[in-house]
């Protein structure tokens, strides 16, 4: 089946319908339309992918091979984002239940899953660079949703001109290639690269810094970290977890795409580049985090901090097993991160405060939410056997196969300082004694879908073969 | 139902544990039973396994074995691979003994909570087993690291004031003692021909090149949790903070350090421990004086045993690096005397603490009179806990100290610590039983059911001395086989 012209069609027609569906239907009846329709088309999609990723549905040549390319790679991008889509729009129905417009937000949502799965599948330059816009437009404006709040604003101001600049840089990066080559289909670009002449080194060298460079933002890799703690913070949490779990896995596939190309080319130099980059993506992610007094800038740090290890599979890229890694990871933390971000926007929201307060003698009064982001936490800080641990481990041991043992090193060691703060929190959910004796409500639905994400978290830890099994098939049909 | 025994060893406390949880909301009693049951079977299981080893004197391979069976497929080297052999038998066995004596006692120790409490003992016991079974390292990792959990919780939500400190700082030292373990596996995992993670297809293939290296990953890792000097300040916190029950798993489970030494870097790397065996030495060494030294300045009697417990680990260390039959099969035979000796000391100083509302030896006078029962069995722990030759713990420390002077006459020196040792519990018993009680004390003594329960921790302490072939039958063959495999020096 072909997927992604398939997606794009549901995708598509949905967001621009639901609107006037709303207007139509919505309304009238329910105000919670919108959320319960967007979840419905995000749940068949994803199980059109998850049936074609099991080769239930044989997967066919795309309609348009030299622009979108329906393979494994794409496939598991797809279902990382959708999984995350449809746990943010099936959070958001008590999370936005009070906000005005929702068919907008959710109509918006559609439009990035909608970039995030284009992206996922690119085979062409433009492709990537118009489903990064797609995906990119839509996520300005859920970040400033709360109009009336100025965090919100000064966040989306932030996340705008950062966003504006980046595209720059990528689009710049993008024609340098083009250039070189004269094509923007990614295999005709591989296959004019190899019979490259020496003296242009220098040139593709400085076209894949800027397109990473340009990425590098939804990536959020040291140095383009900054926007991250202040977007996220001032964004509806809903938001953040889409950027945070969903749109950088889409940028990540974009990287692989471009880097895959041009990498056999300029190996050495860009290693240790990469490789630079991953030891201060994780170590600052991880410091800052271990200071911080918000939940959600805690956790946007640990999302910086998490990037560096994923960034580990890029720095061995000819390695199909960083890959594989990078890949499993991917899955795994948009998992995780969805959960503790999804958690921490309920608890807030119960609380009305974003501080670490509410989480003191948290297990009593919300049980179910306590158990999953300690599931979540304790996953991302690499616990075994969660699934956390699994693609962590396969990143660091393909760090020393590809002579990086330093940066496995460094990334265990990160490992252990991350469980600083993770099991700080814990620690107050589960040791502390309540400081306020406020009586709070745990919304049974939302409660249940974080206990089902997390569950997804154990039970992939202690049967890791499928997943593995599967980003395994992805890298070696994709395999440079 | 054999050919699964050890599936079974480690996965029915698992279950059980995960079961004991929902079991509690109906009957607090019920779950307690429950628990106790599981613990009984395990404790048959456990004996089972050991005698059948040890009849058939195969100590020195593994038996029970399972597997190897890929855990994932695609893959290579990560596999479900379990078995026994003499020196992970007896550390099977006391564990699962302990776990029996820690549940029968907790009734009258723990009263908050007592759903989860029996639920998290069960894991933990569970993971251990594991953890000792495993002869694969991603297996073994996964249960060393897992097993932090329950624990973390159980000192978090049971201990004494300064839980939350303790319980954390036990997570953070703990976990980060597996960097460098994960690192050594992983480097042996790639730089290592062959690419497994089974031990027993790595024995002998190490490159001498790379033993060193990791040598001294192992040797941190498992520092930290054996503890060694200077490595060992999270487990006094965590051994006083504890509840007394909990302690005792901590003492008497938590051996994964001394066992990794043993199994890692004695098994894996032969050369670097017999090129480096003074070092480990020397660090075993230091942890001992420190262990007995500052114990004796202590006030607390838990945190006094706490420190003899350091104490006791750096004679593991002594032993397990001397290179010699009598040290690597005394070292084996220490970890068990020293889980039962040292187990006992803390449960009894739980029910001190019931009795008095204090551990305080200053403040504790005349158990002789107003605790007749409970102050036999102090001094009965306290003979244990000093080696005194009616417990078997006089034979695992004579058999290290012949090893280790078999190496070296120098090392003869740790001759002074069990002298150390016996004159700061004499001490302590001479301040808190042989003084006259305040004018106000009652008469205030343990119950039948404790006391019987604290005695059943002297009978294998007993009957290892009384015939010392129902421990070193398991261990002697193994320690002969390490002997062999130690280059020449």
């Amino acid at each position: 089946m072909d997927i992604p012209i398939i997606l794009t069609g549901t995708l598509a027609g949905s967001a621009l319908l639901l609107p006037a569906l709303d207007i139509a239907i919505g309304t009238k009846t329910n105000r919670t339309f919108s959320a319960y329709f967007t979840s419905f088309v995000m749940a068949i999609s994803l199980a059109l992918v998850l049936l074609s990723a099991t080769s239930v549905i044989p997967l066919s040549e795309s309609a348009a091979p030299r622009l979108l390319q329906n393979d494994f790679m794409g496939l598991v991008f797809a279902i990382i984002v959708l999984s995350v889509s449809l746990m943010v729009s099936l959070s958001s129905i008590d999370y936005m239940r009070d906000e005005p417009n929702t068919s907008i937000y959710y109509s918006l949502l559609l439009f990035t899953s909608l970039g995030m799965i284009l992206l996922s599948f690119a085979a062409d330059l433009l492709m990537v660079f118009v489903a990064w816009e797609l995906m990119g437009i839509p996520t300005f404006i859920l970040v400033g949703y709360r109009k009336k709040d100025p965090n919100s604003n000064e966040a989306a101001v932030k996340f705008f001109l950062l966003g504006a600049l980046s595209t720059g840089v990528l689009l710049y990066g993008i024609s340098i290639l083009f250039g070189l080559t004269g094509s923007t289909n990614l295999a005709t670009v591989a296959a004019e690269l190899s019979t490259l002449d020496a003296s242009m080194m220098p040139m593709l060298a400085f076209g894949v810094i800027l397109a990473i460079a340009g990425l590098g933002l939804k990536l959020s890799i040291v140095p383009f970290h900054m926007w991250i703690p202040d977007a996220y913070e001032g964004a509806p949490t809903t938001v953040s977890t889409l950027l945070s779990a969903g749109t950088k896995k889409a940028g990540f596939v974009a990287a692989i795409r471009i880097l895959a190309v041009a990498f056999p080319l300029l190996k050495l130099d860009l290693t240790m580049a990469l490789a630079v980059i991953a030891l201060a993506t994780m170590t600052l992610g991880n410091l800052a985090a271990l200071t911080q007094k918000s939940m959600t800038r805690l956790l946007a740090y640990s999302s910086i901090a998490q990037a560096g290890y994923m960034m580990i599979g890029l720095a061995v890229l000819p390695s199909n097993l960083g890959l594989t890694g990078l890949l499993y990871h991917s899955f795994n933390h948009a998992l995780m991160q969805g959960v503790a971000f999804l958690a921490a926007a309920m608890i807030s929201s119960r609380f009305s405060k974003a501080s670490l307060e509410p989480y003191e003698g948290l297990s009593r009064s919300m049980p179910l939410t306590s158990f999953s982001l300690t599931i979540a936490l304790l996953g991302l800080a690499g616990m075994p056997p969660l699934s956390g641990f699994w693609s962590k481990f396969i990143l660091f041991t393909a760090a020393v196969d590809g002579n990086l043992t330093w940066l496995a090193f460094a990334g265990l060691l990160n490992s252990a300082l991350s469980l600083g703060y993770y099991g700080l929190i814990v620690k107050r959910m589960y040791v502390d004694e309540p400081s306020s004796t406020q009586k709070v409500h745990e919304p049974v639905g939302f409660a249940l879908l974080l206990l089902a994400a997390s569950m997804v978290v154990i039970i992939t830890g202690i049967y890791p073969a499928p997943i593995y099994d599967l980003t395994q098939k992805a890298v070696l049909a994709f395999a440079p | 139902m054999v050919d699964y025994l050890i599936s079974i060893i480690i996965f029915l406390p698992i279950t059980a544990g995960l079961l004991t949880y929902p079991i509690s909301k109906a009957s607090k009693r019920g779950a307690r039973l429950f628990a106790l049951a599981v613990a009984l079977i395990e404790l048959c299981l456990g004996l089972y396994a050991y005698s059948d080893i040890l009849s058939k004197g195969t100590g020195a391979q593994y038996n029970f074995v399972e597997g190897p069976v890929a855990w994932i497929p695609g893959f290579k080297g990560i596999d479900y691979y379990v078995g026994i052999d003499g020196l992970s038998g007896p550390l099977v066995l006391i564990s699962a003994l302990l776990t029996v004596l820690v549940i029968v006692s907790s009734k009258d120790l723990i009263s908050k909570n007592q759903g989860a409490y029996y639920s998290l003992a069960l894991l933990f016991e569970g993971f251990m087993m594991g953890a000792y079974t495993s002869l694969n390292m991603v297996l073994f990792y996964v249960f060393w690291d897992i097993v932090l959990l329950p624990m973390f919780f159980l000192i978090g939500i049971w201990g004494g004031p300064r839980r939350k400190y303790a319980a954390i700082k036990f997570l953070l030292f703990t976990f980060a003692a597996g960097v460098f373990i994960l690192l050594a596996f992983i480097s042996i995992y790639i730089l290592v021909p062959g690419n497994t993670f089974n031990i027993p297809e790595l024995v002998g293939k190490i490159p001498l090149t790379l033993q060193p290296l990791l040598a001294l990953l192992f040797f941190i890792g498992f520092g930290i949790k054996l503890p060694a000097v200077p490595f060992h300040s999270w487990l006094p916190d965590a051994q006083v903070e504890a509840p007394a029950p909990i302690s005792v798993l901590l003492a008497g489970l938590f051996k994964t350090g001394s066992y990794g030494f043993i199994r890692f870097s004695l098994v894996l790397l032969p050369n670097a421990s017999a090129e480096f065996g003074w070092a480990y030495i020397a660090f075993g060494i230091v942890t001992m004086f420190y262990g007995a030294i500052v114990a004796m300045r202590q006030k607390d009697i838990k945190k006094m045993i706490a420190l003899t417990s350091i104490s006791h680990m750096g004679f593991v260390l002594v032993g397990a690096f001397s290179g010699t039959v009598a040290g690597i099969s005394g070292a084996i035979f220490e970890m068990f005397t020293h889980a039962a000796s040292i187990g006992v000391m803390f449960m009894l100083s739980g029910y001190l603490y019931e009795l008095r509302g204090t551990n305080d030896i200053a403040v504790i006078k005349g158990l002789k009179f107003t605790s007749p029962r409970f102050a036999t069995l102090l001094v009965l722990g306290s003979m244990a806990a000093m080696g005194i030759p009616l417990f078997s713990s006089f034979l695992a420390e004579y058999l290290v100290i012949l090893g280790a002077i078999q190496a070296n006459l120098i090392y003869a020196v740790i001759v002074i610590i069990p002298v150390i040792i016996v004159a700061y519990l004499l001490w302590m018993i001479r301040r808190t039983i042989m003084t006259q009680p305040e004018s106000t004390a009652k008469h205030h003594d343990i119950g039948t059911i404790p006391t019987l329960a604290l005695m059943i921790y002297f009978i294998p302490l007993i009957a290892t001395l009384v015939v010392p072939w129902l421990l070193l039958g398991m261990t002697d063959p193994l320690a002969e086989a390490l002997v062999k495999m130690l280059p020449a020096r």
